[in-house]
């Protein structure tokens, strides 16, 4: 059936968020970007209703949702402050790398963590960028060799462009197993942060997102036991998976941006009067604001589109597919990402000097977007999957996951 | 309610079903319906055997529109009316929009009757199409006129009481089955300076003394489909024509029942512009994969995927918004934001398709052939953009219902 309703579950859900969102974010999210963090009250509500978990599936831990809820509560959340769900912390892409590649019983055991008390202090981070491309193949240039024991990995190189990397407890890092193999002798190890030869990098100053921290790995000899291998990592079609979803949710973030961004520009075109009446009743403003309005209401059905997929995937639906939900996903995060993009940029546009001024949330939003643009997946690598996958040709890793070679971005 | 993006079973199969017949039968013959002007009524008549003999629910498209009686919500929701319409509208013009537009029935003038109508006149002017084996019958809908398009309150052609008839002078022009119809929604107005309340809808019959054909239009596209110019000179229309009845015009109904129709159609229009820009995304995929070596790292190629992929992602956010705008109306809810919404997205869709599928063919493109309609879809998508309301009128529509105090510019 085609039905485009939330559930009344969902609704639920939603309206709380909606609510947290509201009263909690939006009035504060100036105090979130000076502090460049998100105070523990803050931490403890959001957590305290479960947001980080809900998509994660019941048996690891999480409340089962599905993606569907996930995208909903992710638009909530950004619509009151998109810095919010990059910095709630929680397992965040730790947790989906950690089903995704480790499978379900790792997944579980690597989940548990940030289940009950506490957990609002407990953060997960992905290492997989890297600051330059490897030169003479495809790859990662930082290294996992079997130790010399025979036993474990040894771990060298430096990792970049790392979400909550001065805040997690656990990483996830990549690292280039076989070099022979290029992407696809890519291997996932498990690092906590205070593994021996791990240091981590200073916090970056960045353009927007202020709220969430970016950083990065050196890792200088650092030893891991086999176990603390993800076996299912050397797969491009796996990482094209990890990639799509996790800017699907970026994509969701997007939309609660644009909503934002759309919202208070309408309503100051609304209030501002030039040349005697509201500069909303001018033409070239009025139909600005329409076509922001088309994007952002087409970026949402696309999201809702897409996030159902995957939990058709999830459930073994009749006739899903999974190359299906790639596709979705990425007509959804590039079209997502632009349409914030164009959203922040307009929002400042109309409110003309005073948009500039940080009186207004608009040039706070134009920044983020230009941020959330460059992480989980970019709109042009979400192209290149899409057409891959359209022209029915295998998923090139160089053109389609974030790398040095086609665009970093923060994961 | 839940959120759900899979068309049920009947959809699935009617999609199915005029897939293949779009692809078999229709675009085999399309260039040539071009070149002559229109499709032959042999053709035609078999769609129609055709669809009854495969129930009601075979080329949902015309059967949407065909009903004279407007079904109660409960079973608007259940057999979801228009996203059942907008999914096959989508399949047929991906075959050809101009067979969509030509195929017989009531067409665009069978919301107005259907909502507006007394029961009376839905049973005298929806009967004519019950039984068509051996007739074929179009209805059509007349609103612009040389000086009035969008603006439907600048409408010039007059009305006026005379005994039992309404006597009718003016203009109607690029009226789709115009020419052929059996009838006529046709809008006029008592007197100019009454604005919206002056319209009258009437249903002019073939051969209603003082109606004629003026001239058929040489279109750009669509050119299997018959756009005509209808005259009125002294039209005498019997007072029972007055759709509605006369009680029925107290208010702004007149208007209302123009605009009501908008709100029906532009999903259709909407879906049937994805469907033809579709149509070019298509061969413009299955182009690359047969000419260009993508085995091996040419520079070109990952620009290229990337105009597909903008292509493709535009076409479905359009999509989207068109299958919104049908939920909410068989949901019963307002929808006319939402539907000016998937008009406008879908129309610059649709001629980006359109015109970036020939830009990536190159030269070929551009040549017309037996199984080459690039070139045709580029000529049928541009008034996408223009009838049902132009993008700007359709970005007004939604303006206005952004900004609650905004009237007009």
């Amino acid at each position: 059936m085609i039905a485009l309703q939330p559930t009344d579950d969902q609704k639920m859900v939603r309206d709380s968020v909606a609510q947290f969102a509201e009263r909690t974010l939006r009035p504060r999210l100036r105090e979130f970007e000076r502090a460049r963090d998100l105070p523990d009250d803050v931490l403890q509500a959001a957590h305290g209703m479960g947001l980080p978990l809900a998509a994660f599936p019941e048996a690891a831990g999480g409340s089962g949702l599905g993606v569907v809820t996930q995208v909903l509560i992710e638009e909530e959340l950004a619509y009151g402050d998109p810095a919010a769900p990059f910095a709630l912390g929680g397992p965040g892409a730790y947790g989906w790398a950690a089903l995704l590649f480790g499978g379900p019983e790792q997944g579980k055991a690597l989940l548990a963590p940030f289940v009950g008390e506490g957990a609002h202090t407990r953060v997960g981070a992905v290492a997989w960028g890297e600051p330059r491309a490897c030169r003479d193949r495809g790859g990662m240039v930082t290294t996992a060799e079997r130790s010399s024991s025979g036993q474990g990995w040894t771990l060298r190189g430096e990792k970049a462009y790392v979400l909550n990397a001065d805040r997690a407890q656990g990483f996830i890092v990549f690292a280039q197993v076989d070099a022979a193999r290029a992407w696809e002798g890519l291997g996932a190890f498990v690092l906590p942060c205070d593994a021996k030869g791990l240091r981590v990098l200073p916090r970056l100053d960045t353009l927007g997102l202020g709220a969430a921290s970016f950083g990065g790995l050196a890792l200088d000899g650092v030893e891991v036991s086999d176990d603390a291998r993800l076996p299912l990592a050397g797969d491009a079609q796996r990482l094209a998976w990890f990639f799509a979803t996790q800017g699907l949710l970026v994509a969701a973030r997007c939309v609660g941006l644009a909503r934002a961004a759309f919202e208070t520009t309408r309503d100051y075109c609304e209030q501002r009067k030039a040349f005697g009446k509201p500069i909303g009743h001018f033409q070239a403003v009025a139909f600005t604001l329409a076509d922001r309005n088309m994007d952002l209401e087409a970026a949402r059905t696309m999201v809702w589109h897409a996030a159902w997929l995957w939990d058709e995937v999830a459930r073994g639906a009749e006739g899903s597919d999974a190359r299906s939900a790639l596709l979705h996903s990425a007509w959804a995060v590039s079209f997502a990402k632009e349409a914030a993009m164009r959203a922040g940029d307009d929002a400042v546009q109309l409110h003309g000097g005073s948009g500039f001024m940080r009186d207004y949330p608009v040039e706070k939003w134009m920044r983020d977007a230009k941020q959330m643009q460059l992480c989980g997946m970019t709109a042009e690598q979400a192209d290149q999957l899409a057409a891959a996958i359209a022209l029915g040709r295998p998923i090139d890793p160089a053109l389609v996951l974030p790398g040095a070679e086609s665009q970093n971005v923060f994961v | 309610m839940t959120i759900e993006f899979s068309p049920n079973k009947r959809q699935r199969e009617t999609q199915a079903m005029i897939h293949q017949f779009a692809e078999g039968i229709v675009r085999p013959e399309s260039l040539k319906w071009d070149r002559e002007h229109g499709i032959p009524h042999d053709f035609l008549r078999r769609i129609v055997m055709m669809a009854q003999s495969m129930g009601s629910s075979a080329l949902g498209v015309n059967r949407g529109s065909g009903e004279a009686e407007e079904v109660d919500l409960e079973t608007r929701k259940k057999r979801q009316i228009a996203l059942t319409t907008i999914l096959s509208a989508e399949e047929m013009s991906w075959g050809d929009a101009g067979l969509l537009l030509c195929l017989p029935g009531p067409g665009l003038g069978a919301p107005p009757v259907r909502a507006s109508g007394t029961p009376e006149q839905r049973q005298r002017f929806f009967s004519i199409f019950e039984d068509m084996s051996q007739e074929l019958r179009w209805g059509a809908y007349a609103l612009t006129e040389p000086g009035a398009g969008s603006d439907v309150s600048g409408i010039r052609t007059s009305c006026r009481k005379d005994g039992k008839h309404w006597v009718i002078n003016g203009r109607k022009c690029f009226i789709t089955n115009g020419a052929r119809a059996s009838w006529n929604v046709v809008f006029a107005t008592l007197d100019p300076s009454l604005g919206r309340a002056g319209h009258r809808a009437f249903v002019v019959e073939k051969g209603t003394p003082g109606f004629s054909v003026g001239k058929i239009e040489d279109k750009m596209g669509l050119r299997a489909s018959e756009t005509a110019e209808l005259v009125f000179e002294d039209c005498r229309v019997p007072e029972e024509n007055l759709l509605g009845g006369e009680e029925s015009y107290k208010s702004k109904e007149g208007f209302m029942t123009a605009m009501k129709t908008f709100d029906n159609t532009r999903p259709l229009v909407a879906a049937m512009a994805i469907g033809i820009g579709r149509a070019a995304y298509d061969y413009a995929v299955g182009f690359v994969k047969d000419h260009y070596v993508l085995s091996r790292p040419i520079p070109r190629y990952a620009a290229l995927a990337e105009r597909l992929a903008r292509i493709g992602r535009q076409l479905e956010a359009a999509r989207m918004t068109t299958w919104r705008a049908a939920w909410l109306a068989d949901q019963g809810e307002p929808n006319a934001r939402e539907a000016s919404i998937c008009k406008a997205m879908a129309g610059g869709a649709a001629i980006r398709a359109c015109i970036e599928a020939i830009e990536i063919c190159g030269a070929e493109g551009s040549i017309s052939g037996e199984h080459q309609l690039l070139e045709k879809w580029f000529r049928d998508i541009k008034v996408y953009d223009i009838f049902e309301g132009t993008g700007q009128i359709q970005r007004i529509v939604i303006s206005k219902r952004l900004l609650p105090d905004l009237k007009a510019f």
